[in-house]
């Protein structure tokens, strides 16, 4: 639960760099707890940027500004320690790696649990992903398959915070139902309650995970900022009309 | 000589275990000695080569350096000079397939021995064999020679699966070389992964298939450590129709010098691939991987290819798996027994065991 004022996510004036780009600029959001949030923006508008230092990959370097977990400062944190504390990504383009199965990265997170093979068939049945086990991680997968793949070892994961990063993008509408199912899943904590929910963001170009995953807020990014914040429906129908244009002209009015 | 706890002991780090029930054979030679040999199936004879040349009056005609020229190199020449030499003769009978495994052991006990080995292996037609080879040095020594001649002849339709485990002394020199011949629909698989690395280890087995559908594949699993060189090669002929071979090495360098090369020569229509991947995680003073795969077509109908990779543990592969909670070094270990790829067909837990300290060593490397 948090002990940040609600909020299981405070980031506050964080700037980010890549090599010698800045790609976050003085970012402030909060993410109360039970929420999940919706990341709207151009292509290198700096959404994965965000995701990726929430994480902390070390390629995203902070040079100013905090992140706080729960109310704790993780800002200097390791990707396995914040990991380990319950947040977790589900990326857009994870790596290949030769020679690890996604079999051997669930055989990990269920390590310390009775039945572990049980519970690895159990999910990949349900993301349908049986064939996938063996194979090299990644390797030879559709869009659609990689996000399957991503969205299982979340489910895995059990994390208190998910993040996911275009989960909508290349899938097909037959899978895309089967993803809403899944990230449904993801985010329930009592399912006699399901108001009750895990907290999340969930980056989305086209909107379409909106319309079988409900999203508490949208946040529009434009140049590694966050320009404006409020109701998904409302901000992805402006988007729709009017474009993002219209979010960097209002931005450079401001 | 006998055996005593501690090198049975030492033996367990290449895969052979003595006394053990989940074995068919053993032959154990100890620096210049025989010293055990133990066989309780039948369909094929284990022996010492010394014996096997006295009961069998063909086996030097027919089988001595006949897969391997006896000038090939110093080294085999130094060999074939041996008149009483060690090693041992395994014969397969004609449709016997062994369900366990057959183990022998090349143990350096001594500091400073020369061991010079020939074997022969037979598998006749339609019979099927795992060899099960730990070559090793004890523990805490350090110099010595080894080397060894190891001829295979797999007759119609049968199947060798050779697993041979190294762990050597740091100033140690270690020469091994191995012929096989592959008639039709014959099969011959080689797995040969390196736990300690010698000062100079030279290695260049040579397949020749030469009826139809014959096929090899070898994979070369080998760590450098700083002050080592390991040359790991293979040459394949594919002399035969529908002949295939696949080489596969994996290297891993924490300094020292690691060339991977292999040959593949098509002289018939074929289907043949080589490929070298370098894992370089330390330099140090003067330390690389070179990696020259080589192909060689004599035919039209020869489809061949190769590829080689070197690099180090990519950042982005370690923090994706840290991203699942791991560790850094859980990360890298998992990433390093994933490139090296040992799902090796008959080792104990143990030998994991073993395999897990390399990438230990690899992973300390990193920081």
């Amino acid at each position: 639960m948090s002990k940040s004022n609600g909020n299981i996510l405070e980031i506050k004036d964080l700037c980010v760099r890549v090599g010698t780009e800045e790609v976050l600029n003085h970012i402030d959001l909060e993410i109360p707890d039970g929420e999940v949030h919706a990341l709207l923006g151009q292509n290198g508008s700096g959404k994965t940027s965000l995701m990726m230092a929430i994480m902390g990959f070390s390629e995203y370097e902070v040079t100013h500004g905090t992140i706080l977990f729960q109310g704790k400062d993780i800002t200097e944190s390791d990707v396995c320690e914040r990991a380990r504390l319950g947040i977790a990504l589900a990326q857009q383009r994870p790596p290949t790696i030769r020679g690890i199965t996604l079999r051997d990265i669930l055989a990990y997170v269920f390590r310390n649990e009775d039945n572990p093979e049980k519970k690895i068939s159990g999910l990949a049945v349900s993301s349908r992903l049986e064939l996938f086990l063996d194979r090299d991680i990644n390797h030879g997968l559709s869009g659609g398959e990689i996000k399957r793949a991503e969205l299982l070892q979340l489910l895995a994961l059990s994390p208190i915070f998910s993040m996911m990063d275009e989960p909508d993008s290349g899938v097909d509408v037959e899978a895309l139902s089967l993803m809403g199912e899944l990230i449904n899943r993801l985010f329930t904590s009592d399912p006699d309650h399901p108001v009750h929910r895990k907290a999340g963001l969930i980056i989305t170009h086209s909107g379409s995970i909106l319309r079988s995953f409900p999203i508490d807020k949208a946040h529009v990014m434009v140049n590694g900022q966050i320009g404006c914040s409020g109701n998904p429906t409302i901000l992805m129908k402006h988007i729709n009309n009017f474009g993002y244009d219209s979010c960097i002209r209002c931005m450079g009015a401001r | 000589m006998v055996l005593n706890d501690a090198d049975r002991e030492a033996l367990t780090v290449t895969g052979v275990y003595l006394g053990s029930t989940v074995r068919s054979a053993t032959i154990v030679v100890c620096d210049l000695a025989q010293v055990c040999l133990e066989n309780n199936t039948r369909g094929f004879e284990l022996m010492p080569i010394s014996s096997a040349l006295e009961r069998y009056s063909w086996l030097r005609e027919q089988y001595f350096f006949k897969a391997l020229p006896a000038d090939l190199d110093e080294t085999v020449s130094r060999c074939a000079k041996e008149v009483d030499p060690l090693g041992f003769f395994l014969h397969v009978d004609k449709g016997v397939k062994i369900a366990l495994p057959v183990q022998a052991a090349m143990y350096m006990k001594n500091e400073d021995i020369v061991q010079m080995i020939h074997n022969v292996i037979i598998l006749e037609e339609d019979s099927e064999l795992q060899l099960i080879t730990g070559c090793l040095a004890g523990h805490e020594i350090k110099t010595g020679t080894h080397i060894a001649i190891e001829e295979q002849y797999i007759g119609k339709n049968a199947r060798l699966v050779s697993t041979m485990v190294h762990a050597w002394g740091s100033e140690q020199f270690v020469y091994p070389h191995t012929g096989t011949v592959v008639e039709e629909g014959g099969r011959f698989e080689s797995n040969y992964v390196s736990l300690r690395p010698a000062k100079h280890f030279v290695s260049n087995p040579q397949s020749w298939l030469i009826g139809k559908g014959a096929s090899a594949k070898y994979l070369t699993v080998v760590l450098a450590s700083p002050g080592s060189v390991i040359e790991t090669g293979g040459t394949v002929y594919l002399n035969a129709e529908d002949t295939s071979a696949e080489l596969a090495h994996r290297g891993v360098c924490t300094g020292g010098v690691m060339n991977q090369g292999g040959l593949l020569v098509g002289t018939a229509s074929c289907k043949a691939h080589v490929d070298c991947a370098g894992m370089l995680l330390f330099c140090g003073e003067g330390g690389y991987i070179e990696s020259v795969p080589g192909l060689r077509s004599m035919h039209p109908d020869a489809r061949m290819s190769h590829e080689a990779s070197i690099g180090k543990i990519a950042p982005e592969q370690v923090q994706y798996l840290m991203s699942k909670g791991m560790e850094e070094r859980e990360a890298i270990s998992m990433l390093i027994r994933g490139f090296l790829g040992t799902d090796v067909e008959g080792l104990g837990a143990e030998l994991d065991g073993q395999i897990a300290k390399i990438v230990e060593v690899a992973g300390h490397g990193e920081d």
